[in-house]
């Protein structure tokens, strides 16, 4: 199946989606899940202990809570579907069948979810007294429903990096309990506890004067913020372990970009001061010291953030060549359908580029480009093409792209004839020495580009 | 192949399944699309109304509308993930060529939906402002909002409509001529059925006094009577012919309308109010013929589409047949691979200019137009081997490795080192050169070569632009019978042009005055 391509201007296909998936996954995790866990043990709480502070904070906590989620929660999470359906149809199309009815069943989750939160929010005033606890307990199954559908949606997410058996046997079970579901499952449940936590410590510290009660919520979110950072390193670390080797290879690279690669210990020492800054935050509010907590709770929240983003990127990234595992690599071509394309050529089967586009040398090249590199690079913006081909001969590009995939492991293969990789090589020789110009980047097919011949 | 390789078009389940799923899903969607888009309008109608012409004061009409806008919103995008997941899979081929042709559009929709919901929760929950802000943003918050539908009126304007994507594509990929009118009235006739299903809403559920309800029936009923010509222009906007069926299936609608309208009237004459009994069931009759209308119309011209898709696909799955089990083969046989080690590396990403031996015959020489250098030859030192690799040799196919971290490239350098000795210093000159000879060459050396490579080795103003540039000969050798080779043939591609006119004794005497250069 053949669609048009769209193109992203400066940010590129790959970066606009996981901009809106980090944005979603910071607070479907941090929000729905974490800071949502903290509403609900407030509000026990305060029933417990019959102490007004807890059940004001809690519904408080409550109201940023539910806006955000209901307003930019849900609506990035549809956000990353509608970008994926824009910009890499075939990937997610494919997706949806593979696991159809999970997401069906998603979807049901989703509107269980949400009525109990609508229930939960319009009830509060009205569910006092006798009713209390039974508020609680909607809160409760509130929560239960959330980690339904995390469960769910990780389910899908660990089958794009690691689909097990599912290339050869298509079987839904296989895809969807893979090897990394359960730790990516328990890891994404510590970090929502890690964010949900220092968020509600945050709210707490800046918003509550009382200094008792400022004491004991404290001791209580920096306690949970210090058991779910301590589990963190070791669920990485089992994640880790069942990443197949080949995704693992680069994986200081994935993280640093090439802006740092030569300099591989940042790495250690940026993870080193994420963790020591965001456990010592949690020891101070464990031990009640506010004041000094109160100083690190925004640094600590911004470095967590910081691994959140990492943590996803890097995910994305070292899945590197592939969209789907053994299905489709991230040119949205087929695997089987590369010897294919590479013996029958990408142009003249291409609906769209022979509908609308001019046959000349550089529009076939600007076609092949946004086919074969646009999933991940630019012209101009992040990941610039030119940038990556700058000073390299043309006959030296083209040997690359014949070798592109032995040569570094997360890029796809070109696929096309040889006679195309040469227009390619071409193609991208002359964009790197600045004699082509697109007028209409985001536009690969047709090509508006005005080409100037000098 | 006994299975549709082409995922896109597998269908999980059967048509009418699907298409039952889609309706059921699709009208409980918009039934609270129109609610929230009925309710951001309404809101935002009272707030002028009361706090500018001092009308309906004591109802506070605009305050409770607005509070019940957190759940109508919610609920509308949560019901929306079936209508897109059914559609994706039901007419995958029309609706992603439909996302990509709109794509800019498309994307955009998500940023004004978060503006729109942020702000009127924000008004909605209690944040006390001037009123003229508060109006400010609440016109924002609308005119954001009410672009989602055009939005997506457009996106499902152009997936019903494969016969005009080029026309589409070719004019600047925008909706012109009658793609462009149908897009209005049908935008138009959902913001109509907004107004009718939102002040329902509020009539029955929100306003609680009687005043309040007055206040929005007149809403409904001018709602109703406004559909009547707009929904007359979205007839005539057809782009195609309604069968019988869908002929009568409009025209239940219409009779749901007229009775709605009836029914309004009836109670205005009595002086009654509406009741839910009467209203509501009329308003779902409507609504449910809108929607089936739309989708009977959709799939006249949708289904036709994608089955010929499919059947497409299921030849294209012949093609592809005979390659699947070796392209999934090799992705298994891919996973345990590691680049973790120099071996690794240097074969994955050296060796096919190179070669496996690093002699500088890899498979791609032939397509080279400057051969790969012989590695064996190489004598340097770290520093400078570790500048190429990260930087590459510019004008030559020879590119920059920082894809592999420095542990990485430490690693293959050191292996470099162990096998082919590239740290080592050039060697003895396998040659008797007598003093005349090498006094020939030094000049030689100043005379000629220096104008490139510079008189200390370290290359000159003029070399600096070449492609490539000259190698830093302070730092870089070859070993003896590569250099005289080099300086006898000179080196293909490059600005360094053969010397064999010179005397044997005088190029190895060159080999000997080029060493010198070496500093370190």
């Amino acid at each position: 199946m053949e669609f048009l391509l769209f193109q992203v201007p400066y940010l590129g296909n790959g970066m606009t989606i996981g901009i809106v998936a980090v944005v979603h996954v910071l607070i479907s995790h941090g929000l729905a899940i974490g800071a949502m866990t903290m509403v609900v043990v407030s509000e026990y709480l305060g029933l417990r202990d019959q102490d007004p502070d807890w059940e004001r904070f809690s519904r408080n906590l409550l109201l940023a809570v539910i806006i955000t989620i209901t307003g930019v929660g849900a609506v990035t999470g549809v956000g990353i579907w509608v970008t994926t359906s824009a910009l890499s149809p075939r990937g997610i199309g494919s997706l949806l069948r593979v696991f159809f009815w999970p997401w069906f069943a998603e979807w049901l989750v989703f509107v269980t979810e949400l009525v109990i939160l609508l229930v939960y929010y319009f009830t509060w005033d009205h569910w006092i007294g006798a009713k209390k606890r039974r508020h609680v307990y909607l809160g409760a199954g509130y929560i239960l429903m959330s980690l339904c559908s995390a469960a769910l949606i990780t389910g899908i997410l660990g089958f794009m990096l690691t689909p097990d058996g599912w290339p050869w046997e298509q079987s839904l079970a296989s895809a969807f309990f893979n090897p990394t579901f359960l730790p990516q499952f328990l890891l994404r449940l510590t970090i929502a506890l890690t964010l949900g936590s220092l968020l509600a410590l945050s709210y707490l510290l800046f918003t509550s004067r009382e200094p008792r009660f400022r004491r004991e919520a404290s001791n209580l979110f920096g306690s949970i913020c210090l058991v779910a950072v301590l589990l963190i390193p070791f669920l990485t670390w089992w994640y880790y372990a069942v990443v197949p080797s080949r995704y693992k290879t680069h994986i200081i690279y994935g993280i640093l970009t090439s802006h740092l690669s030569q300099h591989p210990e940042v790495l250690f020492a940026a993870v080193a001061i994420i963790l020591v800054a965001v456990l010592f935050c949690a020891g101070l509010a464990w031990g009640r010291k506010t004041s000094a907590a109160r100083v690190l709770v925004i640094p600590a929240l911004v470095l967590a953030v910081a691994f959140v983003f990492a943590f996803e990127r890097t995910r994305e990234f070292i899945r590197g060549p592939y969209l789907i595992p053994g299905y489709l690599y991230a040119t949205n071509v087929l695997l089987p359908e590369k010897p294919l394309l590479d013996q029958r050529g990408l142009l003249p089967n291409a609906y769209w580029f022979n509908m609308l586009g001019r046959g000349d040398p550089e529009n076939q090249g600007a076609f092949l480009l946004a086919q074969n590199c646009s999933a991940c690079h630019t012209i101009d913006g992040l990941n610039d093409i030119r940038t990556r081909v700058k000073n390299r001969s043309e006959d030296g590009i083209f040997v690359y792209l014949s070798h592109i995939n032995e040569m570094v492991p997360f890029m796809p293969p070109f696929s096309g004839t040889e006679a195309e990789r040469r227009i390619l090589a071409r193609f991208l020789y002359r964009l790197a020495q600045d004699r082509i110009h697109l007028s209409a980047p985001s536009r690969y097919t047709p090509l508006t580009g005005e080409v100037s011949h000098e | 192949m006994n299975r549709l390789f082409d995922l896109l078009l597998a269908k999980p389940l059967p048509e009418a399944w699907l298409q039952g799923l889609l309706f059921f899903a699709f009208t409980l969607h918009l039934l609270f699309v129109l609610i929230t888009l009925g309710t951001a309008i309404l809101a935002v109608f009272f707030f002028v109304d009361f706090h500018w012409r001092g009308k309906s004061q004591e109802l506070l009409l605009d305050r409770r509308i607005l509070r019940t806008f957190m759940a109508h919103k919610s609920l509308a995008v949560v019901l929306g993930v079936a209508p897109l997941l059914l559609m994706q899979v039901a007419f995958a081929t029309s609706f992603f060529t439909a996302t990509n042709l709109l794509a800019p559009y498309w994307m955009f929709f998500i940023a004004l939906l978060i503006v729109a919901f942020l702000s009127f929760d924000i008004l909605g929950h209690g944040i006390a402002i001037h009123r003229r802000y508060h109006l400010a943003i609440a016109l924002v918050a609308l005119a954001a909002l009410l672009l989602v539908p055009g939005i997506l009126v457009a996106v499902l304007t152009t997936t019903e409509n494969s016969g005009r994507w080029l026309a589409i594509a070719n004019n600047g990929f925008r909706l012109t001529g009658p793609l462009a009118w149908h897009w209005l009235f049908r935008f138009l006739h959902i913001l109509g059925a907004s107004l009718i299903v939102g002040a329902a809403f509020h009539y029955f559920f929100t306003a609680k006094l009687d005043t309040g309800r007055a206040a929005l029936l007149p809403w409904i009923s001018a709602g109703v009577l406004l559909q009547v010509p707009l929904g007359l222009l979205l007839y005539t906007s057809l782009l195609v012919k309604p069968d019988p069926i869908i002929r009568a299936v409009m025209v239940v609608g219409v009779t749901g309308a007229a009775l709605l309208l009836w029914v309004i009237f009836g109670a205005v004459r009595r002086g009654a109010s509406l009741t839910l009994k009467s209203v509501i069931p009329l308003l779902m009759l409507v609504l449910v013929a809108m929607l089936l209308t739309r989708q009977l119309l959709q799939n006249k011209q949708l289904i036709p589409l994608e089955k010929a898709a499919t059947a497409n696909a299921w030849e294209y799955g012949q093609v592809l047949q005979p390659h699947v089990t070796k392209a999934v083969s090799a992705y298994g046989a891919g996973l345990p691979f590691s680049y973790n080690n120099a071996e690794t590396i240097f074969l994955q990403s050296c060796a096919f200019c190179h070669g496996k031996n690093a002699d500088g015959h890899g498979v791609e020489a032939k397509n080279l137009l400057i051969p790969a250098e012989n590695l064996t030859a190489i004598r340097t030192t770290r520093t400078y081997l570790y500048r190429i690799i990260l930087s590459g040799v510019s004008g030559t196919g020879m590119g920059y490795f920082t894809i592999y971290d420095r542990y990485q490239v430490d690693d293959l350098m050191a292996y470099l080192n162990e096998k082919y000795e590239v740290f080592a210093r050039p060697g003895d000159i396998p040659y008797s050169i007598a003093p005349p000879a090498l006094a020939q060459a030094e000049a030689a050396y100043a005379k000629t070569c220096a104008a490139c490579h510079g008189p200390d080795g370290g290359g000159s103003p003029v070399s600096r632009g070449f492609q490539p540039p000259p190698p830093d000969l302070r730092v870089y050798s070859l070993v003896p019978t590569r250099a005289f080779q080099v300086i006898t043939q000179g080196y293909p591609g490059t600005m360094m042009p053969g010397f064999g006119e010179l005397a044997e004794e005088v190029r190895w005497g060159l080999v000997k005055t080029v060493y010198r250069k070496r500093t370190e």
